[in-house]
């Protein structure tokens, strides 16, 4: 049988996977994947407890769904901002290396 | 009215006139004559009171008046400073004739007969202090009349901190009686005296520290360092100060706390044994001395010695007495000398003088005159005072009795010499062949003072002025070995030092005066010096460096600590982020 | 009529900026507010307690606060001092080359904090008129000062600005420490309501040590002392003549305003606390001053040695010691306001103060010689002096704190070894005159011209201040007794 507790170890990989990625990975692309990562394994983890968490009278919790659509559009939007400036700063730094752009550096 | 003459002419001159310097030494002159004029007429009548001012009143806790005391004591003094004050204010007119700073100095003479009055009028101890301290001021200020001379300032300076460190003592005492008797007024303490003589120990202390100051004014060892150096001032002002005045309040003082003084063995005999000493002291080095003024400058410590050896001796009538007659024949001494220089266009060393016996007349008599009474040669003043005091001794304490006839033979011995070295023989230099009398300001109070060393000492003249002290036990034996001391000292004198043309023994220790100024110079530079620097090392390093440039560089390391989380890298924010969220489920869920 | 005189330097100040001619507007405000304060003098009433001419303008009603002036005779003390000491720095200071405006305005921002805070009857703006003062300070030792100047502005501000917190915080808990229906900020209820039912023990003890530390700190109370000297040293003549003389005097004023009447037990509990620290202030101070080289260092230790004196007075404990507190604070601001003065005018003539490069200068300028000894001696504690009869109160009342005839007390070993503080006072403040004044004089200072006539008029000011309670103390005791007579007897 796969239980919840299935799902939610897979969802927790993923967004090791995606945590993991955003802090090791140069290129802010790939960041912004990895980003994509983990919000979609939050997605999983919400349409698993979706799935899981029945009511008596047999329907799915449906509220875990609904928030797994504003996520999905929070991400798109997030998404189209992120590679804005990741534009923006191409233009101006000729870079996609995260570690050269130290402008804030003290 | 006394008072206010003086102090009204200080301020005048200090205002006003500073620019018209004969101007204001006729002020100052007029002022004091004024003064003298008021005093002889206090004298005369016994039933002037006087006015009274409160100068700070909490009532029931402090109640300090300016009230003035008007006995037997206080109208002698007066009539001692103010006559003296207004010979020596004469003598300055011509003395100074040519200085240019003749302003400042006839302000600062005028004010300092307004502290000393006071110190001689005051009712209590804390008015008493108040003038002392005044007197000290104002005679730095003459001291260090001349003060572009490095030695003059320096002197002064001495002068002012040597008696601010018996006054020290002086004020403590005072502190000390008050809390005991809950008075300042003297006469209200004597009303309250029980109180203090309970506890025997703690009126000793008191008693002595009172004498502190004494000790400082009155320039008694150890204290005695800034008397000498202040010659640097003109000679008018050694004179008044030192001989007449400034180092008599001294005596005032203690003959004026008598009644607390005698009440303790201890202090009595502590006054005596130091006045001893004092005076044998100041012979010794006077031997040795080439400045004509700073003989007279020992010469008058020694002679202080004694009176303050006749207080504690417990006769404060003989002590009195010594100073009525020594007022008289050492200003005298100092003006005559004061002659002397001017005459030789201001040469001070008497191994350039000699032979002036013929060419200052009037100035050789009247110096002579002065000498014997100094070395107490019958029938000068100086012989009563000096034998009452003598036979004072011979009565009550052995030790002190030889002493003082010792240095009865030094005091003939040291003053024979500056005689002989000074005025007879040959002349030695060249200004010293061509001098000439002084002018008649300068002569007539010398001639003044000459006839009142003459006739203070008997008993006819002094008993109408004070109680003449009486030891009627004696018997002839004391005037006896006075009379021997002298004449021994004053012919092994003249053996030495007949028609010399330089000075025939050397004796090191006297000369450098037993080194006591080098002692005192060692001992502040390796303790108050010392502390001074090491506590500036403490301050600058520890207290400022430590604690407060070590509390600001605390504040910056720990900023330039918390910067490097600024790396700029945003991966790292990322990190960090996330180690916070781990953080806080943990408080979350397992807490 | 307080109001006025807290709001003309504040009017004068921002009239200069504005482009009124600087130094005559500053001095005609300065000389109006002197005058107002004399006549207040005039018209106060010695047997009355409590405040006079008292006014009060309701600032906030949910917390009760007035913009309240009142003064009695301790305050109109203090505003005499003030007012006083502003007429002669605005008058001692030299042509300024940049910034001309905003340094009188700066001096008049601190005149009018110090007058707000003296004049204040209401807590909360006893406080705030204080750190008025303490921007312009910065401001005036930053710009205009001398020698390491931006680092002395730095610590003196940021120093006093956390004496200040701490200050704040003994405030409020003072405030706090009150029943609800007593509590005021207006400072004469407070006094009533302390003497009615004391506070309780250990809360005074907590309020008290934290009013020491943080009033201390505004008085260079050892060992809180570092930011004095080299901020004195740095300053222009005039703000250090302000500071030494009126602003560290609002700490003193504090204590003797607050801490005294509301906090007895208090007090007692701290006195050998604050008895060993004063000793500090007087001996070890003392010792540093006389190893200092140079005039500027040597004035700014002297003022925190000095300070030491007026805490004796306080942790005296009797009205005979507070009392010569009082005095002891307007006599030592006026002639450490005269030191200043005159070391500022031979500064800016020889640009050095360093002792062995100086020497003779009575010389050439003989007025100066005579302004800076009679400042000098009243700084020494001749009689004569303000600084004296003050002084004599003082040690009067620390010795008869806790005396008896069998053993010796502490206060009686530290009321001794004051006086030996007097001592050394005179060692190094001779030393300095004869350094400077007396002496050979080097050939460099020959043409050196002597101190404007003009000048004559503030001196004569300050010294006549000085001689006048000297003379006559009597009249300073019966304007400042009664304020510390009710607080006396009310808790013994």
């Amino acid at each position: 049988m796969i239980t919840l507790g299935h799902y939610l170890v897979v969802s927790g990989i993923l967004f090791t996977i995606g945590f993991a990625g955003v802090m090791v990975r140069r290129n802010i692309i790939i960041i912004l994947m990895a980003l994509e990562l983990m919000l979609n394994a939050a997605n999983l983890s919400l349409v698993a407890f979706s799935r899981f968490h029945v009511d008596p009278s047999g329907a799915p919790n449906y509220n875990a769904q609904v928030f797994v659509f504003f996520i999905i559009t929070v991400a798109a939007a997030e998404v189209a901002v992120g590679l804005a400036i990741v534009v923006a700063l191409f233009r101006l730094r000729q870079t996609t290396h995260v570690e050269d752009i130290t402008t804030l550096k003290f | 009215m006394i008072l206010l003459l003086p102090l009204g002419s200080a301020a005048v001159i200090t205002l006003f006139t500073r620019r018209w310097k004969n101007l204001s030494a006729l002020i100052s002159v007029t002022a004091v004559i004024g003064s003298f004029i008021c005093s002889c007429f206090v004298f005369m009548r016994t039933d002037i009171s006087a006015a009274e001012f409160t100068w700070i009143d909490i009532r029931g806790v402090f109640n300090v008046p300016i009230a003035f005391i008007l006995d037997d004591l206080s109208r002698l003094m007066l009539l001692i400073v103010s006559g003296v004050g207004s010979l020596i204010h004469i003598y300055s007119l011509g003395y100074m004739r040519d200085d240019p700073g003749k302003s400042r100095y006839f302000a600062a003479l005028s004010l300092f007969m307004f502290a000393m009055l006071g110190i001689v009028l005051a009712n209590n101890f804390v008015m008493m202090f108040i003038f002392w301290e005044l007197v000290g001021f104002t005679s730095y200020v003459l001291i260090g009349h001349w003060f572009e001379r490095d030695s003059a300032a320096e002197a002064a300076k001495k002068a002012f901190l040597t008696t601010r460190i018996g006054d020290f003592g002086f004020m403590i005492g005072i502190l000390m009686v008050w809390m005991a008797c809950g008075a300042v007024v003297f006469d209200d303490v004597v009303a309250h005296f029980s109180k203090i003589t309970s506890n025997p120990g703690y009126l000793t202390i008191a008693a002595i520290l009172i004498f502190c100051g004494a000790v400082g004014k009155s320039a008694q060892f150890p204290l005695h360092v800034w008397l000498p150096d202040a010659m640097e001032g003109p000679t008018p002002v050694s004179a008044l100060i030192h001989a007449a005045t400034m180092v008599a309040a001294g005596v005032y003082l203690l003959v004026r706390v008598a009644f607390l003084i005698q009440a303790s063995q201890t202090a009595l005999l502590t006054i005596a044994w130091i006045g001893t000493i004092t005076a044998l002291l100041g012979a010794l080095i006077a031997t040795q001395q080439s400045d004509i003024k700073r003989i007279l400058a020992y010469s008058t410590i020694s002679q202080l010695g004694y009176m303050v050896m006749a207080v504690g001796l417990a006769s404060n009538e003989a002590a009195m007495f010594h100073l009525f007659t020594h007022a008289f024949f050492k200003a005298l001494l100092f003006l005559a000398a004061g002659s002397v220089i001017v005459a030789l266009h201001h040469e001070q060393n008497i191994w350039k003088m000699g032979g002036l016996s013929s060419k200052l007349k009037i100035t050789f008599a009247t110096f002579a005159v002065g000498a014997l009474a100094l070395i107490g040669c019958p029938p000068f003043s100086g012989f009563f005072s000096k034998d009452a005091i003598l036979a004072l001794a011979f009565q009550r304490n052995m030790p002190i009795f030889v002493i003082g006839l010792t240095t009865a033979f030094l005091t003939a011995f040291y003053v024979s010499r500056q005689v002989l070295v000074v005025f007879l023989g040959k002349p030695r230099s060249d200004p010293a062949r061509t001098a000439h009398e002084s002018p008649p300001v300068m002569i007539i109070p010398l001639i003044i003072l000459a006839f009142f060393a003459f006739t203070a000492g008997f008993e006819a003249v002094a008993q109408n002025f004070l109680i003449v002290p009486h030891e009627k036990e004696a018997g002839a034996i004391v005037p006896a070995l006075a009379i021997v001391a002298l004449l021994a000292g004053a012919g092994v004198a003249f053996m030495f030092y007949r028609n010399r043309e330089h000075e025939p023994l050397h004796m090191e220790l006297f000369r450098r005066l037993f080194y006591f100024d080098e002692f005192y110079a060692w001992l502040i530079k390796h303790t108050q010096e010392f502390l001074a620097r090491v506590a500036a090392f403490l301050d600058r390093a520890i207290i400022d460096g430590g604690a407060v440039r070590g509390t600001s560089g605390a504040a910056f390391g720990l900023g330039s600590l918390l910067r490097l989380f600024q790396v700029g890298n945003v991966q790292a924010y990322a990190f960090l982020f996330g180690l916070g969220i781990v953080a806080l489920i943990y408080f979350v869920i397992f807490r | 009529m307080l109001l006025f005189l807290v709001l003309c330097p504040i009017i004068a100040a921002l009239l200069i900026v504005f482009g009124a001619p600087a130094r005559l507007t500053a001095l005609v405000a300065a000389i109006a507010n002197l005058a107002v304060t004399l006549f207040v003098l005039a018209r106060f009433d010695q047997s009355a307690t409590g405040f006079q001419f008292a006014s009060s303008l309701l600032v906030s009603s949910d917390w009760q606060i007035h913009l309240a002036f009142g003064v009695d005779g301790l305050s109109l003390l203090m505003l005499l001092l003030a007012t006083l000491v502003t007429v002669a720095a605005i008058w001692f200071s030299d042509k300024i080359d940049n910034y001309e405006r905003a340094f009188y305005a700066c001096l008049l921002f601190i005149s009018a904090g110090a007058i707000g805070a003296f004049a204040s009857t209401d807590l909360f703006f006893f406080y705030a008129f204080h750190e008025l003062a303490l921007i312009p300070t910065f401001l005036l030792i930053g710009i205009w000062g001398t020698g390491n100047r931006v680092r002395a502005a730095w610590k003196i501000t940021i120093y006093l600005t956390l004496g200040s917190f701490v200050l704040l915080i003994g405030l409020i808990l003072l405030y706090q420490s009150f029943p609800p229906p007593e509590r005021s900020f207006d400072i004469a209820k407070l006094q009533q309501a302390a003497a009615v039912h004391a506070l309780a023990a250990p809360d005074q003890r907590h309020i008290y040590l934290l009013l020491l530390i943080g009033f201390g700190v505004l008085i260079s109370l050892f060992p809180f002392h570092s930011w004095a000297p080299e901020a004195y040293a740095s300053a222009p003549a005039p703000a250090a003549m302000l500071h030494a003389g009126v602003l560290k005097k609002f700490g003193l004023y504090g204590l003797l305003r607050l801490a005294i009447p509301m906090l007895p037990e208090g007090a007692h509990y701290w006195m050998y606390l604050l008895a060993g620290l004063l000793l500090g202030n007087i001996i070890y101070i003392g010792l540093v001053t006389i190893a200092q080289e140079k005039l500027d260092w040597m004035l700014g230790y002297s003022s925190v040695m000095h300070m030491g004196y007026i805490f004796l007075g306080i942790a005296s404990a009797n009205v005979l010691g507070t009392t010569g507190a009082a005095a002891l604070i307007f006599a030592h601001g006026l002639s450490v306001a005269l030191l200043f003065a005159i070391a500022g005018q031979i500064r800016n003539r020889t640009g050095t103060l360093a002792f062995e490069e100086l020497g003779g200068l009575a010389k050439v300028m003989p007025f100066a010689g005579l302004a800076f000894g009679f400042a000098a001696f009243a700084a020494v504690g001749l009689p004569g002096f303000a600084n004296f009869s003050s002084e004599i109160m003082i040690f009067f009342g620390a010795i008869r704190n806790g005396w008896s005839m069998e053993r010796f007390h502490m206060f009686q070993i530290a009321t001794v070894l004051a006086l030996w503080g007097v001592v050394i006072s005179t060692v190094y403040m001779l030393r300095a005159y004869r350094s400077t004044f007396m002496g050979t004089m080097n050939d460099r200072w020959a043409k050196l011209a002597d101190l404007g006539s003009d000048l004559k008029i503030p001196i004569a000011l300050l010294v006549a201040g000085l001689i006048w309670f000297g003379f006559a103390p009597q009249t300073l005791v019966q304007m400042v007794m009664p304020t510390f007579r009710t607080s006396f007897t009310a808790n013994k």
